[in-house]
């Protein structure tokens, strides 16, 4: 797939008078300005991005002579960007999302970045939170900025743990202790219930890693019977037997968030994107985030970064100006005015010591816990080599046929360890 | 239909015994005949009811819910307070009382907003009066997330709060009391107009809200607090609370346009256009096929039919490449580099379809030759009989391609999101709705302006539906397929 604007002239098929009359089209004055196309998910990303371009990116290039052009794709965001990058129609500046990353960067779709920082004064590398740059760094380059990320915590009901008279969870608590506290809280009736246990490696991996089990051993291969990887899940199924842990759909809710706000859950392990769901959903909760516990073994917590970055196209025809447009992005300046906002939470180190995470505010706190779980404990990004969803499907199954009483723990496992080793193998 | 089987029966008892009466055991018979026809009548009926209900359910269901401050709840409810007449007056009362109009409410100055709330407190508690607030509310999802208006807190002065009533009651069982207080909001005077104004009460645990003013949206933190997104708001933007936000708050930041009014503009605009084209194309391409006479008509007759044949899936991507290059780069011609992301490359590449010129080409057939061969007589030629003989006859046709064409091209979803990727507004309808499923739902699983969105975009194709219901009947029988 060939896209050279003069490239496509020469195909034989096309060597006709109309040929001649586009060329002398072609011919015409080209701009002066230079584009710059910028691209990333729609929902409430586009508000903010607008926001950043006119507020931070515009007043940085244009002087410049950089047009910025900002396109936010509805939905299905990684399967456009996978076909316009085939069809070379992609945009010079666009999200990837940690999840499906490693796919574009080894089919060199991405631009490293390495020159690019090396020559700047506004985007160091020792700027950027090193666990978030490690996870879009492959064979020492870089290939994209993180522009924000998530964490897992546990956010906790206060209401319901004073009505049991229980102390709130804390940041010494390690899963003994935590398991008992839930168990308290289950205590007060048959309609209560302790942590929401989502089956999903998203919730469920940071309590395997603070094990510290590796998703990947030295050999790439996934071992699901490794002692640590057991005892942690049979601790995360093993709540239900108490109501100290629940899936949410036995109250009739699809996650962590949902089960919350039902008022029987009295806690759940969700990342920063609750507070959005809590707000409009359950605005007068008193709620508390705290790190999630300590494996009672290694005395490390376990956590899953979930991020996104702004990369640039390895095939745009603007690769100067586009970095000029990514600089203005993850500026200290953008990045400060998103976290003001309580929208994201900025990638730069440097901005842990913000005002805003120094509020009372229950938001401001729990943004803050989120914030510090990038780099406490065991904490791996959400990606899986190239194997993406399909890795964590064997796990995913195991823990819903578990969870749902369908299966004993063992042999879930030796089921799910067959699947992966079939995928592994492919 | 009974009436008729059970006469139906009479005559036949009446053959046997022309002269007698009808014996005890006959009259049983007959009973017996009757009551099966009942039965199968009735039978009959409740099928089609459930069969209405089957097909109608999910969409009287989806509708009902997008009125729902939580579309998914569990378990669902039949009658939210939304849809109670007694809601409706209060929220038109305080709609006024906060400065706006009965239909639209607002919190503006001069506001007076009188509230009242009644609690139901079990014996051996003192009644307590709750603590007022009207809470910054930040929206968590959407634009408002991003470009909050001004907060009615900032303006909102809260009266002392008063006792008024207290009466004896037995409530579930429990004996207590039922208290009722009263307090006012009023607006501070500055020149500022809120659009809504929220509310927040709290009372110590165990004394439970019994009745307000105006139901709250939520009751939170084990019936403590009681909840109301906006105590001002007018009858519309009570009732119709995810349509009002749907049109509120998404407009473009950069050109200021309302982005629904847009998309559905948007999707009428190329069904029209789609429309037209097609009535065109087809009425001709199938007069000509069904009348005139030209060497490979047959053929091209069987690779209009065979286009018919191939999925749409096949030739998306090669369609996909023939726009982004401007077809061969003909739309450098006018001035486009691409047609990618423009109305033109949406329309050029659907300016007409097999099944339409096949509805035609077969109507034209079943047409009457003497009708044209008169007027050739009188000396017409082929031009002159298409526009004044045959087109006025095929209206019914025409009626038929142009509903189920529009009925297409407005649901059209899958090739209007590839090629209208940006800016917003440029999407149509459908793939605006996709947007607002991720703008809503997606981050906050707030699914009732989707709902909102889909029940109004389903709302053209009901009208056409229900005004041209013949034609839709005749565009099957034409073709025997739908579409």
């Amino acid at each position: 797939m060939q896209c050279g604007r003069l490239g496509r002239f020469s195909r034989p098929f096309k060597a006709s008078f109309v040929a001649l009359i586009i060329a002398a089209l072609v011919a015409l004055p080209a701009a002066a300005q230079t584009t710059v196309r910028v691209s990333g998910w729609g929902g409430t990303d586009i508000a903010i991005v607008e926001e950043l371009i006119e507020r931070f990116v515009k007043p940085a290039v244009e002087p410049l002579g950089i047009n910025v052009v900002y396109e936010p794709i509805a939905d299905a965001y990684d399967t456009y960007i996978v076909n316009a990058l085939s069809a070379g129609t992609a945009p010079d500046v666009f999200y990837v999302d940690i999840f499906w990353a490693e796919g574009l960067m080894r089919a060199g779709q991405l631009e490293p970045l390495n020159d690019y920082m090396a020559k700047s004064d506004v985007l160091k590398a020792e700027h950027i939170i090193p666990e978030l740059l490690a996870a879009f760094t492959l064979d020492g380059k870089i290939y994209g900025i993180p522009k924000d990320f998530n964490t897992l915590a546990l956010f906790y009901n206060k209401d319901l743990f004073d009505l049991a008279g229980v102390p709130y969870p804390d940041e010494n608590d390690d899963w003994n202790t935590l398991a008992d506290k839930l168990s308290r809280v289950a205590a007060l009736g048959p309609d209560f219930y302790g942590l929401a246990l989502q089956p999903e490696y998203a919730r469920f991996g940071a309590f395997a890693l603070a094990t510290g089990w590796q998703p990947f051993d030295e050999n790439g291969r996934t071992n699901l019977l490794d002692p640590r990887f057991v005892e942690a899940f049979k601790w995360y199924t093993g709540l239900v037997a108490n109501r100290s842990g629940v899936h949410p759909q036995d109250v009739g809710q699809g996650w962590g968030g949902g089960a919350l706000t039902t008022e029987q859950v009295a806690a759940a392990v969700e990342g920063a994107w609750i507070l959005g769901f809590l707000r409009d959903s359950a605005p007068n909760m008193e709620y508390g985030a705290v790190p999630l516990p300590k494996h009672p073994g290694t005395g490390e917590r376990g956590n899953i970064i979930f991020t996104v970055s702004w990369s640039i196209n390895a095939r745009s025809q603007v690769k100067e100006e586009a970095f000029k447009v990514l600089e203005a992005l993850t500026s200290p300046e953008a990045q400060q005015w998103v976290l003001e906002r309580g929208l994201a939470l900025p990638s730069r180190a440097a901005l842990v010591d913000n005002p805003y995470f120094a509020q009372p505010d229950r938001e401001a706190q729990a943004n803050l816990i989120v914030f510090k779980g990038a780099s406490d404990g065991y904490v791996e990004p959400f990606k899986f080599l190239n194997y993406g969803g399909d890795w964590m499907a064997p796990i995913n199954d195991a823990l819903g046929a578990v969870l749902l009483g369908e299966m004993d723990a063992d042999t879930a496992l030796r089921e799910a360890q067959q699947r992966m080793d079939a995928l592994l193998a492919r | 239909m009974a009436d008729a089987r059970t006469g139906a029966t009479a005559p036949q008892a009446a053959a046997v015994h022309p002269a007698s009466q009808p014996t005890p055991v006959e009259m049983e018979k007959q009973k017996a005949a009757a009551r099966r026809a009942w039965a199968r009548a009735a039978l009959v009926y409740v099928l089609l009811l459930v069969f209405s209900l089957f097909f109608m359910g999910p969409f009287l269901f989806a509708t009902l819910s997008s009125f729902k401050d939580d579309p998914i709840e569990w378990p669902p409810r039949l009658d939210p307070p939304q849809l109670k007449p007694a809601n409706w007056v209060a929220a038109w009362r305080l709609g006024k009382a906060g400065g706006g109009s009965g239909w639209f409410g607002a919190f503006a100055p001069g506001a007076e907003v009188p509230f009242e709330v009644t609690y139901f407190v079990p014996d051996g508690i003192e009644p307590q009066a709750p603590i007022v607030r009207v809470p910054r509310r930040l929206p968590g999802a959407g634009i408002g997330a991003v470009r909050p208006g001004a907060f009615a807190a900032d303006y909102a002065i809260v009266s002392e709060v008063v006792e008024t009533a207290r009466q004896p009651a037995e409530v579930a069982g429990v004996s207590g009391q039922l208290v009722t207080y009263a307090f006012t909001i009023r607006h501070n005077g500055e020149p500022v107009v809120a659009d809504r104004l929220p509310l927040d009460l709290e009372v110590q645990l165990r004394q439970t809200f019994y009745s307000a003013t105006l139901a709250p949206n939520r009751i939170e933190r084990l019936g403590r607090v009681q909840s109301w997104n906006n105590v001002a708001p007018g009858v519309i933007p009570y009732v119709f609370y995810n349509y009002t936000r749907v049109f509120q708050e998404n407009y473009s930041r950069t050109t200021g346009k309302n982005l629904f009014l847009t998309w559905i503009g948007n999707s009428f605009f190329i069904a029209g256009v789609k429309v037209l084209t097609h009535l065109i194309i087809a009425s001709m391409t199938g007069y000509a096929l069904a009348r005139l006479r030209f060497p490979g008509r047959n053929a091209l007759f069987m690779l209009i039919l065979f286009s018919m044949m191939i999925p749409g899936q096949v030739t998306f991507i090669s369609n996909y490449l023939v726009l982004r290059d401007g077809i061969f780069g003909l739309s450098k011609l006018w001035g486009q580099e691409t047609l990618l992301n423009s109305f033109t490359g949406i329309i050029l590449s659907g300016l007409c379809g097999g099944s339409a010129v096949f509805i035609m080409k077969q109507f034209f057939e079943s047409l009457p030759r003497e009708l044209e061969e008169s007027a050739r007589i009188d000396g017409a030629g082929p031009a002159t009989i298409y526009t004044r003989i045959v087109l006025p006859l095929a209206r019914p046709a025409l009626g038929a391609v142009a509903i189920l064409t529009f009925q297409g091209v407005w649901n059209e979803f899958f090739w209007p999101l590839i090629v209208l990727t940006t800016p917003q507004d440029k999407f149509t309808l459908t793939v605006g709705l996709l947007n607002l499923r991720q703008a809503y739902g997606a981050v906050a699983l707030d699914w009732g302006p989707l709902l909102a969105g889909a029940f109004i975009s389903a709302v053209p194709v009901i009208i056409i539906f229900l005004v041209f219901q013949r034609y839709f009947v005749e565009g099957i029988s034409f073709t025997g397929i739908k579409g």
